[in-house]
């Protein structure tokens, strides 16, 4: 099944084609606003954004307990090899655990997060609102239980097997890779992907495609 | 700056970042201000990225059964565990 992809296109022909890959679970809706400020800022530069929707997530019809984390690196690499080149992975958080198995002539990533960070903070939230409901749950008889049926974590319904390969996940060596963070050294603007209310920044969108276009062209794309 | 006041600056940034206080409120936090229950944008997966953040930005690792509801009652309260686990 062909997943929605949200498309911004330039007035011309496409310099190239930035691949976007969100942040994973909420983190994705968290940054969302700001990555289409980042995609049409990318479209002002003579760029066209793409930004799918990973099967399982966003608008999908897929039941996310049925989705292993492999089938995410497929589903980006069925995209990119699908669109117009060249192409440029853009990745953020949790998405550069999944961008390694596509072809393009670079790659992006911003804030690169280890799979088993993610992992930790879901599984706290899953064993502080259990607290809550006067239940008693850990770390430990999560993970047990995430071993025979889908777990769920935050409002998400994950396999046994996207637990386990999530679990040990960590982003792969591409090539060529420019790997910013934020801050002083790196991309400036706030983790809005931790914020507990969706907020919008449209100074660091402006700097996230500043950045991309800047590498694009290191690249060599024109 | 001393520890205690560079772990002080780092959970205020922290707690920003998280609760998107703003620069203002985070820095207007004092030892009784509540946090869990108080603030309403202070919810369970706030906590749970609040520890995740603790453990990346202050270098510890904090364990399940540390945890009790009252590190998080008041920012007091979070920055005396937190100056603990620095300093241990």
């Amino acid at each position: 099944m062909t997943e929605h992809r949200l498309r911004i296109d330039p007035a011309d022909r496409p310099r190239a084609t930035i691949l976007i890959v969100p942040p994973l679970f909420d983190e994705a809706n968290r940054l969302r606003r700001t990555l289409l400020l980042a995609m049409r800022a990318l479209a002002w530069e003579g760029f066209a954004a793409v930004l799918p929707d990973l099967p399982g997530q966003n608008e999908s019809l897929v039941a996310l307990e049925t989705v292993a984390l492999d089938d995410w690196q497929d589903a980006l690499a069925e995209i990119a090899a699908d669109l117009p080149g060249p192409v440029v992975i853009a990745s953020i958080r949790g998405g550069a655990l999944i961008d390694h198995g596509a072809k393009a002539a670079a790659w992006w990533r911003l804030a690169a997060v280890s799979g088993s960070s993610l992992m930790r903070t879901m599984m706290r939230a899953r064993v502080a609102a259990d607290r809550e409901a006067g239940l008693t749950s850990s770390l430990e008889s999560l993970q047990a239980a995430a071993q025979v049926a889908p777990l769920l974590l935050a409002g998400n319904a994950l396999s046994p097997a996207m637990v386990a390969a999530l679990g040990e996940a960590e982003a792969q060596p591409v090539q060529p890779l420019r790997s910013i963070a934020l801050g002083t050294d790196g991309l400036a603007g706030t983790p809005l992907w931790l914020r507990a209310e969706p907020g919008e920044d449209a100074a660091m969108a402006r700097a996230i495609a500043a950045d991309i276009v800047a590498w694009s062209m290191a690249c060599g794309i024109n | 700056m001393t520890e205690a006041s560079s772990v002080d600056a780092t959970l205020r940034a922290l707690l920003a970042d998280i609760l998107g206080l703003g620069e203002e409120r985070a820095a207007a936090l004092t030892e009784d201000s509540g946090l869990f229950g108080a603030l309403p944008e202070f919810d369970s997966m706030a906590v749970a990225t609040v520890l995740t953040e603790m453990e990346d930005r202050l270098g510890i690792i904090i364990d399940d059964d540390e945890i009790d509801g009252e590190i998080f009652e008041t920012y007091g309260n979070l920055l005396a565990f937190s100056l603990r686990k620095v300093t241990d």
